[in-house]
């Protein structure tokens, strides 16, 4: 969900996806890269994102990932699940 | 869905996508150690987990697998070997069978629409004939809508084609036979209806590939010939393809249009008669018209002929409808036979696989090291199961390759020993191919999975598996040995006892006077002349006339039930000097005298269930005004079912309305094939347009009793094949018993044991499955063979000597396969294995 949210913005490569998320969430949480691309690649699979090559900062070919439309609607329905759920946990702790 | 495409892009393009991804995290690897960051872990497991997500890991194991397997197979060659061979015997004979099942059941003839080409039988719930007659045929063909076509056969006795000695198989039929099928000539045309059809056409004939290659030497020219059949001539109008297909499978050499019937037949009113039964009828269902259907509309039209003709339908008769477009139409008695032969290849096919089973478990011992290395270096059970039944698969297929190799050369074979119709080829088709992969799955499961569990499970010195296998290889080879020598001993019975009656000097002469228009007077002065004429001749011991000629082309029976026993009553009308001149005994009583009536001579058989402990002289058959007192009790003879032990004869005299129908038979002092032209020659003398069919019956005989011969060549062959598969396996099996305790023997003989004790302290373990697989392969056996009594030439299904034999016979190969491989303990050297232990 934190990967489709971060690709929302624009395309990126698999490194500054993971800087991203790190910087974004002011350092807290960190994606190892033996989580991040079996993710990516399922995510290829799934058709949620569709990947390009391209030229990165520091001149290297690399594979940038682009959110589909697929990509989208699916990352829709994780937030509002997420929100339901964050909304239900916040009610617990209020008002238990 | 697109989904699936994704996937299976990825597989095709997995190397350059691998290469990619590895390229993609190789950079993320170099800005993570430009911030700091130094711990990367294992890149190589990392690309691996990440490729995972694309689901084909399952695949990369699979090759593994085979890689693997491939190589410990290649690295046995002599297990591979047996196992395959072993396989290929189990598998191929299953694949024979089945091919020709296929071939003969399933296979759709090559002909137009053979899916809705039907055969058309008489039933009632009590009597049965597979021909009707020519006016049924008709009213049928006129009346009927769900058939879009009716075809008549006509079959006669052969022709005597211009001056041959040997007279040639002739059919006829109605022209639509061959439009219907759609059959391309291979010179000239084919029967027309629209030329063929009308008696007043001129006499035209198709003859079959055969005749024209072997009998007219492939003449070009052939279309347009006049050739002469009893003397009368027509003209040659075309020749059948080389791979004709025809309908049951059967064709005579030459075909005539059923319209000319009575110009070949002189005087014959076949074709008028409703009550002379004689035609093969076949039909096409319209289009969209489902059996039921058409045999509720044909119920209807015999009802409809039974107003107008009640003599030509019988009571409750109906037309009974089988599937037409396959070379056999299977009768329900086929399919029992079918199914029994299923059996016998399938317990064929268990053998091998028990025996496998056994090898692959004893391979296990050898392979206890691998699996132990395997496990060490992380391999789950699950995965060595896995890499165990690839193996076994692997095997499987190797072997079912085998199989189709072996199925294939042994159909060739079998084919031209047939003389098969050429369209029929030895090739398997796609029923053939499936039954292969399910034959294959099943095996493969049945000997690599419980020994597969085992392994994985490192409990691999169970002694109970390896007994239940022995023991299943036992019973299967006791019921196949069983059942091969009962039919040996069949065979043997039916070529060296009497079968009750005299055949070896038996003529029989059949002039079918109703089909050439005699009526009972004039048959009756015909058959007088001959009968005198006959006994005039030297060399003819004595002359008789019978209805129903013994082997002869029609029989006639009813079913009844004596004492809740099934019973075939074969009735025949006779001429007093029957029983004299074929050789029946007389028990009790006496023959009929000429002329009789309301009198009936019963075989002893009958006798014997009807009346048990009776005398049966003086007893009653039937009702009044038929009632009839038995006169005299004659031996068993079957001459009408050599096979069915069950069959029971009645009997009656013969009167003035059989005689059209009737059959003269002789017994000759010498040899009765000299009595040929002597036989033509008055008949000649007496009726030229009569060319009486003369038959020995001694040939007939023999020809029955030759089938069953080979039918039990085959059987034994098998079940010897099927012993020598159990044999090797329990040979393997001791051998590997007497390896795996070489050290406990050793110390007991080095203790003083006696060669006996160390035996059976081997063999111990064996005793129980022999015990238990010979006596449940001789209760399969006793059950099974019931459906075998009809061939069985009158021997009991539980005839001891046979069980007696097949199972001495098993013991003694087992006792071989024992203590071969046994004895090598006793000639062990002592000093060697304790040392090196």
């Amino acid at each position: 969900m934190l990967v489709l949210r971060v690709l929302q913005s624009g395309i990126l490569h698999g490194y500054a996806i993971a800087q991203r998320i790190h910087v974004l969430s002011s350092e807290v949480l960190a994606v190892e890269e033996g989580l991040l691309y079996p993710t990516l690649q399922k995510m290829l699979r799934k058709g949620w994102v569709e990947s390009e090559w391209g030229v990165s900062e520091t001149n290297r070919q690399v594979r940038f990932y682009r959110l589909t439309r697929e990509g989208r609607s699916q990352l829709k329905a994780e937030l509002s699940s997420y929100d339901r759920i964050t909304q239900a946990i916040q009610e617990v702790l209020r008002t238990a | 869905m697109k989904e699936l495409f994704r996937q299976i892009y990825y597989l095709f393009h997995r190397r350059r996508l691998d290469e990619e991804l590895q390229d993609e995290m190789a950079f993320h690897r170099e800005m993570a150690a430009r911030s700091g960051r130094k711990n990367f872990g294992n890149p190589q497991l990392m690309r691996e987990r990440a490729g995972e997500a694309w689901g084909w890991t399952w695949l990369d194991r699979l090759v593994q697998d085979l890689h693997y397997g491939a190589r410990i197979l290649r690295r046995s060659p002599g297990f591979t070997f047996m196992a395959v061979l072993v396989l290929a015997i189990g598998i191929g004979i299953n694949v024979t069978a089945f091919s020709l099942f296929d071939m003969f059941a399933l296979k759709p003839l090559p002909v137009r629409d053979a899916d809705r080409i039907v055969r058309l039988e008489r039933r009632s719930p009590n009597a049965y004939t597979s021909e009707m007659a020519y006016p049924s045929y008709e009213f049928y063909r006129d009346h009927a809508h769900t058939l879009s076509a009716a075809i008549a056969v006509f079959g006669i006795p052969p022709m005597q084609l211009d001056n041959d000695v040997q007279p040639t198989p002739v059919s006829f039929v109605t022209p639509n036979y061959f439009t219907e099928l759609g059959t391309i000539p291979a010179l000239g045309r084919m029967l027309d209806p629209s030329r063929d059809s009308s008696p007043s056409a001129s006499p035209v004939v198709v003859i079959t590939y055969f005749l024209w290659q072997h009998r007219f030497d492939s003449d070009p020219s052939i279309v347009g010939r006049v050739i002469h059949l009893d003397g009368k001539p027509a003209t040659i109008v075309g020749v059948e393809p080389y791979d004709v297909a025809t309908l049951g499978g059967q064709g005579p050499s030459i075909w005539i249009p059923v319209a000319q019937q009575p110009y070949f037949i002189a005087k014959s009113k076949v074709l008028e008669d409703w009550t002379n039964s004689s035609i093969r009828m076949w039909g096409k269902l319209a289009p969209g018209v489902t059996a039921a259907a058409a045999a509720q509309e044909l119920r209807a039209l015999t009802d409809a002929i039974r107003r107008d003709h009640p003599d030509a339908v019988w009571k409750d008769e109906f037309i009974f409808i089988s599937p037409g477009g396959h070379l056999q139409v299977m009768q329900p008695e086929m399919y029992r036979v079918a199914v029994m032969i299923g059996v016998l290849t399938l317990l064929i096919l268990i053998i091998a696989c028990a025996n496998l089973g056994g090898l692959v478990t004893a391979r296990a011992v050898a392979r206890q090291h691998e699996m132990g290395i395997r496990v060490a270096v992380g391999a789950g059970r699950w995965r060595i199961f896995r890499q165990l039944c690839t193996e076994s698969l692997m095997l499987a297929v190797l072997g079912s390759i085998a199989a189709i190799v072996l199925a294939y050369i042994v159909l060739r074979i079998t084919l031209a020993q047939l003389d098969a119709p050429k369209w029929i080829s030895p090739t398997p088709d796609w029923r053939v191919l499936l039954f292969t992969v399910v034959a294959t799955v099943v095996a493969s499961v049945s000997f690599g999975f419980m020994p597969a569990i085992q392994i994985a499970r490192q409990k691999q010195h169970k002694t109970i598996a390896r007994q239940i296998l022995v023991g299943i290889q036992i019973a299967g080879s006791s019921v196949l040995m069983i059942i091969a020598s009962l039919m040996m001993r069949a065979a043997l019975h039916a070529l060296y006892t009497d079968p009750g009656f005299g055949y070896e000097q038996i003529v029989s002469v059949d002039p079918h006077l109703s089909r050439h228009g005699y009526s009972n007077s004039s048959s009756q002065a015909y058959l007088a002349e001959m009968e005198s004429r006959l006994r005039a001749t030297p060399g003819v011991l004595s002359v008789s006339l019978v209805k129903m000629p013994p082997l002869g082309h029609v029989t006639d029976r009813e079913t009844t039930e004596i004492n809740n026993r099934k019973v075939m009553i074969y009735p025949n009308w006779i001429a007093p000097e029957f029983f004299q001149t074929m050789g029946i005994p007389m028990q009790l009583g006496r023959t009929f005298h000429p002329g009789e009536k309301n009198v009936v001579i019963v075989s002893q058989s009958f006798a014997r269930e009807q009346w048990p402990g009776q005398n049966p002289l003086g007893q009653t058959v039937g009702d009044d005004p038929d009632k009839s007192t038995v006169i005299g009790v004659a031996g068993d003879a079957h001459i009408n079912a050599l096979n069915d032990d069950d069959a029971v004869e009645q009997y009656w005299p013969m009167q003035p309305g059989d005689m059209p129908d009737m059959v003269i038979i002789l017994r000759a002092a010498g040899s009765p094939g000299s009595l040929t032209p002597t036989i033509k020659s008055i008949a000649g003398n007496l009726d030229q347009s009569v060319f009486p069919e003369i038959r020995q019956l001694k040939a007939l005989y023999l020809q029955n009793v030759n089938g069953i011969e080979k039918v039990a060549g085959i059987i034994s062959l098998v079940g010897m094949v099927a012993i020598a598969i159990s044999a090797v396996g329990i040979i393997g099996l001791v051998a590997f018993v007497v390896t795996q305790r070489t050290k406990e023997i050793a110390i007991r003989i080095a203790l003083g044991a006696r060669p006996g004790a160390v035996l059976s302290a081997v063999l111990h373990q064996f005793l129980w499955p022999v015990a238990i697989g010979i006596f449940a392969g001789i209760t399969l056996a006793a059950f099974g063979s019931k459906l075998l009594r009809m061939v069985l030439f009158g021997i009991d299904n539980l005839d001891p000597l046979s069980y007696i034999t097949a199972i001495a016979l098993i013991g003694i190969m087992i006792a071989l396969a024992m203590l071969l491989p046994a004895a090598r303990a006793l000639r062990l050297q002592l000093a060697t294995i304790l040392r090196y232990e």
